[in-house]
């Protein structure tokens, strides 16, 4: 099954649910939802095209909006599924009742971005030390740090 | 009693940071967590810093073992990005670099393997002809780790006629030596019935909990990037996929040790059919606006990275998700209804890469007392367990 | 009598490796060390897995924050006197990661090193010799020197 006809027949079936839908070469396909229809797309090509291994979950800061891209593959190509939330109230249901292996990748765009996602069975931070302090979200555009200044020892002798 | 297990040496090989906390009943563990955050370093924000170039030293050094993979990952996507075609010998050198890397991963994890099932010489015998493909590395790269033979393009280096004849006369010592370890399991009875049923990962778990590498096809799913989604010159080079059916640590070590004798076949391959030519292009400095899913079967599973270009020289977003983090939540359902003794050999047979992913696992367990075990006392408490114990009654039998 | 306990310290160290975050090439190579090519165990180098029984760590990777505590712990537990080397360019100031948010720099922002060994990663040989070399300056100084420790 080409990426041509893959296209096609989703289309057809999952109709306005996606918003666009290209192939960037072959085995690649890039597809664009609402974020409430994510939940129903990710079954469908679950269940129809074997889609069944969730590679990761990428975040990016588009400085209007965040972008999330779910990485899908089965036996022959890999289907990027992109969905944008609004950067002040970035809420996203979770994918984990479709992927079990999805967790990790929720709670590590939690803690990068500050995004929440709902019904996360373990909404623990993924990478934080134990002495860091809330509400610092590193991947975002905005975010910033101040580097200590460094003790260089012999120096000054 | 809740076991807990605190950060400090855990492989004799590779001491990384891992705090693992069990919840047990008796013998058996009954739940299993996970906490990361020692090994992280910001890499992903700090490659929004640094040029393209600079970007390809700081991926190497995301993970020593699995450097080339990383690199290669990262590399084949900026060359989608910039529309370049890279040359068949360039590809050749590239892929032969990556299965030699293969190579020793996987006789780096047999010895760690050996160890953690108290076999101690296979231990010193796979790492001594570890030191063979290190030669081999060092001959055509100029280092033992970290070989960075990837440029935009193509490669750095080119193999001369003479360094491929010492290849090939190298390859020939490793293959007698592998033969060797492969009939060690037919002699050696106390190890298979050590390894044989533990660890049990159904393939339904091993899919629905998006398992990568060995740990997948161990349990007989026959997925593997090389052949679903072809990089490099994979798509010319005959191979199979090594799969294994009994889904416990057993299937794990022979899906490897079946990998690296097909290893050997492709850099055979590799070597003989090498094909005249450049070995790289020249590329631009700037990136031209896209994003590119790049992926890669490092030793350990997919390495998957995603880059944002636009326009400029330095990337926009890099994203990396290396094979381990891809396993843990497998390995979370390995561990529950295993035996305490079996701990450090379930979590070194999934060929952990810390540096790459970073974990902790915790357990818990009914009752509430607390008690803290290093892994090295595991390992000990593992090995009287199971000298007790005798030789299981019902030990599988060795498949090579 | 510490002329003797010298003497077996700088004849026979015992080791402690510490990884603080490192991506394990410097690691590889310091196990190397005791395999069968380089063999540092006939010269009586042992590799202990407790900070108690340890002379001398050997440290590898760059300070995360995370571990950070966890060294000075490691290295307040081991006992006087003890040497402390840091082995590849992370360990010495940080390498690539330099300026990344959750990395420190070096070792030697945490606690005081005696000896560094360039590389990246160092080749067995170089680690062997930056340990031998700490311990020949031993033998020229007094038993018992102290090292002022760092405050954080």
């Amino acid at each position: 099954m080409n990426e041509q006809s893959l296209m096609e027949e989703m289309q057809k079936a999952l109709g306005t649910k996606v918003a666009e839908a290209a192939s960037a070469g072959p085995r690649r396909i890039f597809v664009r939802v609402e974020p409430g229809d994510l939940f129903a797309t990710v079954k469908y090509l679950r269940d129809r095209f074997n889609f069944t291994h969730l590679s990761t979950i990428t975040g990016v800061d588009r400085t209007d909006a965040f972008e999330l891209l779910y990485h899908l593959a089965n036996e022959n190509c890999i289907l990027t599924v992109r969905t944008r939330i609004s950067r002040t109230e970035p809420v996203i249901p979770s994918l984990t009742p479709v992927i079990p292996g999805a967790v990790l990748y929720e709670r590590e765009i939690q803690d990068m971005f500050g995004i929440k996602v709902e019904g996360i069975p373990d909404s623990r931070p993924l990478l934080w030390s134990d002495d860091w302090p809330e509400g610092n979200y590193p991947l975002r555009k905005d975010w910033t740090f101040e580097r200590r200044p460094e003790n260089i020892p012999g120096e000054g002798q | 009693m809740k076991v807990t297990i605190p950060i400090g040496p855990q492989h004799p090989a590779l001491k990384e940071p891992i705090s693992i906390r069990l919840s047990i009943d008796g013998e058996i563990i009954t739940g299993a967590d996970l906490r990361l955050g020692y090994n992280h370093r910001g890499i992903e924000k700090l490659a929004e810093t640094k040029n393209y170039t600079q970007n390809i030293y700081l991926v190497e050094r995301i993970c020593g073992i699995c450097s080339h993979s990383h690199t290669t990952c990262y590399v084949q996507g900026v060359e989608k990005l910039m529309g370049l075609e890279v040359p068949k010998r360039g590809l050749y050198i590239r892929t032969l670099i990556a299965e030699l890397e293969r190579v020793h991963s996987h006789l780096l994890w047999l010895g760690v393997a050996g160890h953690e099932a108290g076999f101690d010489t296979f231990f010193m015998y796979t790492w001594r002809d570890r030191e063979v493909v290190m030669d081999m590395l060092e001959i055509i790269s100029g280092n033992r780790v970290h070989y960075a033979m990837n440029t935009f393009g193509g490669v750095r280096r080119d193999i001369t006629d003479m360094q491929k004849k010492k290849m090939l006369d190298l390859l020939d010592l490793l293959r007698k030596r592998t033969a060797y370890y492969l009939s060690i399991g037919s002699t050696e009875p106390t190890f298979v019935a050590r390894i044989t049923g533990v660890g049990k990962l159904p393939p339904e778990k091993a899919v629905s909990l998006c398992a990568v590498g060995p740990v997948l096809r161990a349990s007989g799913i026959p997925r593997d990037v090389r052949k679903d989604d072809p990089y490099a010159a994979y798509a010319d080079v005959p191979f199979d996929v090594c799969t294994f059916d009994t889904c416990d640590v057993l299937a794990r070590v022979v899906v490897r040790v079946r990998e690296l004798v097909e290893s050997y076949r492709i850099i055979e391959y590799l070597l003989l059919n090498l094909p005249a030519g450049e070995i790289s292009v020249k590329a631009p400095r700037k990136v031209p606006a896209g994003e590119v899913v790049s992926r890669y079967e490092a030793p350990r599973g997919e390495n998957i990275h995603f880059i944002k270009s636009n326009d400029t020289d330095k990337p926009e977003r890099l994203k990396v998700r290396a094979p381990t983090l891809a396993n843990y939540p497998a390995t979370l359902e390995m561990l529950k209804n295993s035996f305490i003794a079996d701990v450090p050999l379930i979590f070194a047979a999934i060929d952990p890469c810390i540096c790459c992913a970073e974990r902790m696992v915790e357990l818990n367990s009914r009752g509430g007392a607390r008690e803290v075990v290093s892994m090295s006392q595991l390992r000990k408490m593992a090995d009287a367990f199971y000298k007790k114990a005798g030789l299981k009654k019902k030990a599988g039998t060795w498949p090579l | 009598m510490k002329k003797i306990i010298q003497w077996s310290r700088i004849k026979s160290p015992w080791i402690l490796h510490l990884n603080s975050g490192a991506c394990n090439a410097c690691d590889i190579e310091v196990v190397a060390t005791l395999m069968p090519r380089f063999d540092v165990e006939r010269f009586g180098i042992l590799l202990k897995a407790t900070p108690r029984h340890a002379d001398v760590i050997v440290c590898t990777g760059p300070v995360t924050r995370q571990m950070k505590k966890r060294i000075i712990r490691i290295y307040e537990q081991t006992p006087e006197p003890k040497f402390v080397v840091a082995v590849g360019a992370c360990a010495m100031s940080g390498c690539v990661y330099r300026g990344a948010y959750n990395v420190e720099g070096g070792i030697d922002q945490v606690i005081p090193v005696n000896a560094y060994v360039p590389g990246c990663p160092p080749r067995p040989d170089a680690i062997i010799d930056g340990v031998v070399k700490l311990l020949k300056s031993l033998e020229t100084k007094p038993a018992g020197r102290k090292e002022k420790k760092k405050d954080e």
